[in-house]
């Protein structure tokens, strides 16, 4: 059992930290989750190690966006310091910095449902476990992935679209 | 053959179509120059799609040792996790006491399961009940001395041992010559062993849609507190159980069993027979055998029993959180569900 947990830390723990990441949006907290559902897989010894853990993924995100929220109304005050001590980062990252951003922002469009469904599948996770995951049929997940696929792409055209025209 | 759907479409082109399936789209698409097309637009939707992820990926970095070995309560893990710096701070501190009291160390963990009180009691217990005639009982607990059943309380025996053992040789004369610390331990050790014994085996992580089928309705909860993962479970004399994990904080997990009794009324076979498996008939020399080496197991609360499903609150808690948990506990509503 260790060592098949071991093999799959190997296979999915880089895929469970993206699927945290797009939930948090932290990096270094989505490695903490991450590594707190390998964790707990160790002690629990789920069957089903790889879904299990994008469940207790999901469900921990979750309570820590809550937790999150809480806090952010703390730090708002903080925020308002200038950062002026910084050095000014390169332009890529920057650039980079803005993409993520309008993605972040073009996901957070999507219904929940749908969101959840396609970063499972960016995930690396099967129809079969998406299914299994999210209570939906197995036959509804394309339909779903199409719909969610969509939206994404045009919610971040849109956006983009309509950054220039407020630019130019 | 009709247009295949933009659903088709996407499963074809992830590869998650059955074969006779991809087969028929196959063939559609190699007559139908309005879907050819839609195919090619749907594979570009989807490799941008994909583009647009990738651009919300976290910073790659190396991904940290795995270690399984040295994880084994949930407390232990969370502080692990939770805190990297302090527990390496912590392992270099055992390290150095380990080295410094040299092999002591290792039997303390067990011998401090059992206070002074504990050991007293369990004095008392030694010379009223590790009688003679109680020896011949060895993991047979169906012809245990009935005599003895009124003499303790002992919580643990209040439930089924259904896997009593047979031990090799019996060795409860030894007990009663060994130092009262000893067996204070062994009988602290026995009553975790029972209690994990009668622990509701967890199966796999399910979701809500799931629990409230298996349970024929809403499992209840403590409100308030999140829901970390429903999973299916397993008891004796129960047909369905469902165990809810909900997180009181950052580092105490509890569990809330749901468990709908099975057409036996086992509760009161389990009652019954119960007594043969007390420390004042068994041997509690062999408990030791019975007791996994991690030390600390989960309290139980007392167990309210209703008509018509059984609930109970474990988790590290004192047994008066438990049961005020306990009292607290109403069934999920749809609106509070995970």
């Amino acid at each position: 059992m260790p060592e098949d947990l071991a093999a799959i830390y190997r296979t999915t723990y880089r895929a469970l930290v993206r699927f945290l990441y797009r939930k948090v949006w932290d990096a270094e907290r989505a490695e903490d989750l991450a590594q707190e559902a390998f964790a707990r897989a160790v002690v629990h010894k789920p069957d089903n190690a790889r879904g299990w853990l994008f469940i207790v993924a999901a469900n921990m995100a979750r309570d820590d966006a809550r937790r999150a929220a809480r806090e952010r109304r703390h730090l708002t005050l903080l925020k308002a310091e200038p950062q002026a001590s910084e050095p000014a980062a390169a332009d890529d990252a920057l650039h980079a910095e803005s993409e993520r951003t309008h993605v972040r922002a073009a996901l957070e469009q999507l219904t929940p449902r749908d969101r959840e469904v396609l970063l499972l599948w960016d995930s690396g996770l099967s129809y079969e476990e998406i299914a299994a995951q999210t209570g939906l049929a197995r036959g509804a997940i394309g339909t779903t992935l199409a719909r969610a696929r969509r939206r994404l792409v045009d919610v971040y055209e849109a956006g983009q679209r309509g950054e220039h025209v407020a630019r130019g | 053959m009709s247009h295949v759907d933009d659903g088709m479409l996407h499963a074809y082109l992830d590869g998650e179509l059955a074969p006779v399936d991809a087969r028929g789209v196959d063939a559609h698409v190699a007559q139908c120059p309005d879907c050819r097309r839609r195919l090619d637009e749907e594979r570009a939707l989807i490799a941008r799609a994909t583009e647009l992820l990738a651009l919300a990926t976290p910073p790659d970095r190396q991904v940290p040792p795995f270690r399984a070995g040295d994880v084994k309560a949930p407390t232990r893990v969370w502080w692990r996790v939770r805190l990297p710096l302090a527990w390496a701070a912590t392992v270099a501190l055992a390290l150095g006491i380990g080295s410094y009291l040299g092999r002591e160390a290792a039997p303390a963990p067990q011998a401090e399961m059992a206070t002074d009180s504990a050991a007293a009691r369990a004095r008392s217990l030694a010379r009223r009940e590790f009688r003679p005639e109680a020896r011949g009982t060895v993991g047979t607990p169906a012809v245990a001395a009935p005599g003895s059943a009124a003499v303790s309380p002992a919580p643990g025996g209040a439930r089924a041992d259904n896997i009593a053992r047979p031990r090799p040789e019996p060795v409860e004369s030894k007990a009663e010559g060994e130092r009262p610390r000893e067996l204070a331990a062994k009988i602290a050790a026995y009553k975790a062993a029972s209690d994990e014994r009668d622990a509701w085996q967890k199966g796999d992580a399910i979701s809500l849609d799931s629990a409230r089928h298996v349970l024929g309705g809403d499992p209840v909860v403590v409100p308030g507190v999140p829901v970390e993962a429903f999973y299916l479970g397993r008891g004796v004399g129960y047909s369905a159980v469902v165990i809810v994990q909900q997180a009181l904080d950052s580092s105490t997990m509890i569990e809330v069993i749901n468990a709908r009794p099975g057409s036996l009324l086992l509760d009161q076979v389990v009652v019954s027979g119960a007594a043969a498996v007390r420390p004042d008939s068994g041997r509690p020399t062999e408990s030791r055998q019975l007791v996994p080496k991690s030390a600390p197991r989960p309290l139980r609360a007392a167990v309210q029993a209703s008509p018509n499903l059984f609930r109970d609150v474990r988790g590290p808690l004192s047994a008066d959180s438990l049961a005020a948990l306990r009292r607290r506990l109403q069934p999920l509503g749809p609106a509070t569900g995970p």
